[in-house]
């Protein structure tokens, strides 16, 4: 329940900050921190345009997608509490749910017969197939670390095994922290500010959605940011110090992810678009060497 | 109950001598009495245990027997229920042909259907070698005859003949396995199986026997039949063969894995790797697809692959002394049989429904279907998502099975078995994700957008009918999917009364999981009705308006600006190059053509393991066979000659006693 409601008061500022920091860096002063969720709820109560060739795939795939997400929410835990749901393995479903919300929105991108739409489709479908086996090496290194196959049990076990858990938790957080970018279409993989729409990835699919269908989209993506951050800050805080304490240090991190990303997209210029499946497998190269890293501390060769 | 099941096979006969309207009508009935007695035995089975029924037919090791163990009903049900599906949709899809076809060519079809559902059963429930056997080829000779129904297309034949002659390779290769096995123990059965495991070396025999079932069953690189028989058969043909036919090859597979004594860390191995390789590559190949049903065929492959990583991983499992990796391996993949049997017959019969409505299956000139079908997208995209593993649905079950094991393993793994270990999941992830990349083009690219080619007919729904096995079809896939732990722990249950290992502290563990699963699953729904319950009241309450796509400021963008089956495999394609045979037909405009002339554009991709494994032999027998025709010279001096030769061959061999 904990790491709900934590992730929830994350999800408020998050955006906000990404947005700030890189009007920070451009020079500009921005607007204030609550401004994406009010464009948000502004969305949610505007009225709908649908393509003509659209259908009742087009209508059900936002919601789809969101409740993909929200359900998600449930599974991710915060350090030794435990989340809404546990179960060993419960990693996997977590992945296969948000394939579910892929898949539909993939679906409504090509319902509206668009060019564009279908490139940011193919795309999505892409690159979401080649980052799912870093999150699952990655997940299987820490069970093979841990002992243990529950998200929770997972990251509750993480910090006291022993004085190798800090590489362990270190590189892990690292490669979740990729992996957020990729499955949230940030840079450098998806620049959601291009206006372009041959080079966009996530926002081109999204192009025909309006009204409630994009705030509820534009909902899901950050609450999925957030999922995905929460996990790599799990990895980073200390289990040692004080419940209140870690708190105060996980809202803090998730500003700090938040900065990053908006420092990235900042400084950074995008992949080339055929350089990005390199960039993705390199991600699961890296947690390829977690696995060996955790082989060796385990002395199992 | 033997009666009716003798009464049914007997009666099979009356399908000729009836007028034509009526053929079908018996044909159902004799399905339904096959139904009702082997379901009858099946589920007796399963519940109580073994059942023997004895057939009155004699063979000279004595009465045929149908032994009906756990296993063997598990599969019997699997074959009642899509046989019955297959049959019910056969009605509608047949009707075209009806006043097309010739009599004796429907009464034949209809037979062979019959007779394939009767074979299959008895192929689960024969032990005897010899019988067995005999299972098996009608199993093979009617599926044959089923596939050249349109024996009138040149290509179609030549796919049957085809897959008759893999079938029988697959035949003489478990014929062979058999045979070994009774030189050795003096037994043709799979008793004598079982004795030859307990003296000698498991694993040449079990790869002959891998060999043999795999053709059947579609391992790469035994495939090369399936690909080419399931878009020539008929949709309700492919549906059964993909859906429950095949599966006989993981029966035998599963049958004489149960048998196995030693060698087991080689053979689960090899098994593994052989699973992987499918999947992979089965999944790889159908992105490269245009044609929906041959995309559906090697989906079958990948498929297959996937219960192949499930049997490699259980018998692994049963080499290192971990229970809970067999049984979870094992448990993932037979439950995966019943799982691809449910979806995949779903997405054959509602291929077919495309073809009723459409007369094509290509996708390069589909689309925009879904607003014309609204129940066959509905259904095609419930078994799009099922096969591609995505909970709420019931493929997600049998493959977090096979996780759970792996995952469970993982802690306490050697080096070797946790790489091993690592491979299988990132098999099966990799899989997973591109069943997504398929199956969003699949339903995209046939479904969704606008047509892609010029339109000729009306296209509209199918009749009522034609939808109700999808219906049913359905009611599982979700029924397994919000019930897991039930089936969960009944192929656990099957597996127990299988290997003889105590699952006490198995069952419970899994239970747990699944029960979690299946109200996440519920949850899930819920959580998408209250979304969209609320998403309607809000449109009820704002303007909403119908407009063109946006289309970038261009206005005047047609159907031939979507993206094409072609362009969608394009990123992957440039990834996997290697492994695929692509080429591109296209003469790019030169600098005279002001004016040019309109062009085409043709892509094709070819199955480089069949090339090299099955073309590169057919390739060199063609090229030297015809060197042996010198023999066939037309003179009768020379006719005479050639048996004379051999006499005297045969006579020199007797009296130099040499064989």
């Amino acid at each position: 329940m904990l790491s709900l409601v934590l992730i929830l008061l994350a999800c408020i500022y998050f955006p906000g900050v990404i947005v700030k920091v890189k009007a920070f860096f451009s020079g500009r002063k921005g607007p204030g921190i609550l401004q994406p969720w009010s464009d948000i709820f502004r969305l949610l109560k505007k009225g709908s345009v649908y393509s003509t060739s659209s259908s009742f795939i087009f209508q059900i795939g936002a919601s789809v997608y969101f409740s993909t997400v929200v359900i998600a929410a449930l599974f991710v835990p915060f350090q030794e509490t435990t989340a809404l749901v546990s179960f060993n393995g419960d990693f996997v479903l977590f992945a296969y749910l948000l394939g579910l919300g892929r898949f539909l929105i993939i679906l409504s991108a090509l319902d509206v017969s668009s060019g564009f739409e279908g490139m940011g489709a193919n795309r999505e479908a892409f690159y979401s197939m080649l980052i799912e086996p870093a999150f699952f090496i990655l997940l299987g290194a820490l069970a093979m670390f841990t002992g243990y196959t529950s998200f929770h049990d997972i990251f509750a076990s993480l910090h006291y095994h022993n004085y190798f858990s800090g590489i362990i938790a270190i590189i892990a957080g690292y490669v979740l922290a990729n992996i957020t970018l990729v499955e949230t279409s940030r840079l450098p993989v998806d620049d959601p500010l291009t206006h372009l729409e041959l080079t966009m990835v996530h926002e081109v699919m999204v192009l025909d959605h309006s009204g409630f269908d994009l705030g509820i989209i534009k909902t899901a993506n950050n609450l999925k940011f957030v999922l995905f951050s929460s996990l790599s800050a799990n990895c980073f805080i200390p289990q040692s110090l004080d419940l209140s304490l870690r708190i105060a240090i996980f809202l803090v991190l998730q500003v700090f992810f938040a900065g990053g990303i908006g420092w990235l997209e900042s400084f950074r210029a995008r992949n080339k678009m055929a350089m990005n499946a390199q960039y993705i497998l390199s991600v699961s190269a890296i947690a390829m060497i977690l696995i060996f890293v955790v082989i060796i501390i385990k002395n199992r060769i | 109950m033997i009666l009716i099941f003798k009464f049914a096979l007997l009666f099979s006969f009356g399908i000729f001598i009836l007028p034509k309207k009526w053929k079908y009508a018996l044909g159902l009935a004799l399905h339904i009495l096959l139904i009702v007695s082997t379901g009858n035995w099946a589920l007796n089975a399963l519940m109580i245990g073994t059942q023997t029924i004895s057939l009155d037919i004699a063979t000279w090791s004595g009465p045929i027997q149908l032994v009906i163990d756990p296993l063997s009903a598990y599969f019997m049900l699997i074959i009642n229920l899509i046989c019955f599906c297959g049959i019910l949709y056969a009605a509608g899809y047949l009707k075209p042909y009806m006043p097309k076809k010739r009599s004796v060519f429907i009464s034949l079809h209809l037979f062979s259907f019959l007779w394939l559902h009767g074979a299959m059963l008895l192929v689960t429930s024969m032990r005897d070698g010899i019988a067995f056997l005999l299972a098996w080829e009608l199993m093979s000779l009617f599926s044959f005859i089923l596939v050249i129904f349109e024996a009138q297309k040149e290509s179609t034949l030549k796919t049957g003949i085809n897959y008759l002659l893999q079938m029988h390779l697959g035949f003489a290769l478990i014929m062979i396995s058999f045979l070994i096995a009774a030189n050795q123990t003096g037994e043709l059965s799979f008793a004598g199986v079982a004795k030859y495991f307990t003296q000698y070396n498991n694993a040449p025999l079990f790869l002959l026997f891998f060999a043999g079932f795999g053709i059947k069953a579609g391992f790469i690189p035994l495939h090369s039949w399936l690909p080419r028989a399931h878009p020539a058969a008929p949709s309700h043909v492919s549906g059964v063969m993909s859906g429950v036919m095949i599966k006989m090859g993981i029966y035998g597979i599963f049958r004489v894995v149960s048998l196995l004594q030693n060698d087991l860390m080689t053979i689960g191995i090899i098994v593994l790797a052989v699973g992987v390789v499918s999947g992979l590559l089965g999944v790889i190949m159908a992105i490269m697809q245009h044609d929906l049903k041959k995309l559906l065929a090697y989906h079958s492959i990948e498929n297959i692959g996937i219960i192949g990583i499930g049997i490699g991983v259980g018998i692994l499992g049963k080499a290192i002394g971990d229970d809970y990796l067999m049984i979870l391996g094992l448990a993932g993949a037979l439950l995966h049989n019943l799982n691809h049997a449910l979806f995949k017959s779903l997405l054959f019969f509602t291929a077919g429904n495309i073809f009723y409505a459409t007369h094509t299956v290509n996708m390069d000139s589909l689309g925009g279907l879904v607003n014309k079908m609204k129940y066959t997208s509905t259904a095609f995209l419930i078994g799009a998502l099922a096969i591609s593993g995505i909970p709420p649905f019931n493929g997600f079950i049998s493959e977090f099975l096979i996780y759970s094991g792996i995952l469970h393993h993982l802690p306490a793994a050697t080096f070797w078995m946790s790489l091993v270990g690592v491979a299988a999941v990132l098999g099966l992830v990799l899989i997973g994700g591109l069943c997504i990349y398929c199956f969003t083009k699949a339903f995209g690219m046939s479904f969704l957008g606008t047509r892609r080619s010029e339109q000729h007919h009306l296209v509209e729904e199918v009749p009522p009918f034609m939808l109700f096995p999808a219906v049913l079809i359905i009611g599982l896939i979700l029924f397994i999917g919000l019930r897991s732990a039930f089936f969960g722990e009944a192929v656990i249950n099957i597996l127990q009364q299988l290997t003889n290992v105590s699952t006490v502290g198995i069952t419970p563990e899994i239970v747990h999981s699944l029960t979690a699963v299946s109200n996440i699953n519920i949850l899930l729904i819920i959580v998408m009705g209250v979304v969209f319950g609320v998403r309607t009241w809000q449109q009820r309450r704002v303007k909403v308006e119908q407009r063109p796509t946006w289309g970038c400021g261009y206005s005047a963008g047609d159907f031939r600006h979507q993206y094409t089956p072609t362009s969608y495999a394009d990123s992957l394609r440039q990834l996997v190059d290697p492994l695929i045979d692509y080429t591109r037909h296209y003469k790019s405009f030169t600098e005279k053509e002001i004016f040019p002339p309109p062009k085409t554009f043709h892509t094709e991709s070819k199955d480089l393991v069949e090339e090299k494994t099955v073309l590169s032999w057919v390739h060199l027998l063609v090229k030297y066979l015809p060197k042996a025709g010198v023999a066939q010279s037309g003179l009768i001096n020379h006719y005479l000659i050639y048996p004379l030769i051999f006499l005297v061959l045969i006579g020199l061999l007797t009296i130099l006693n040499i064989m």
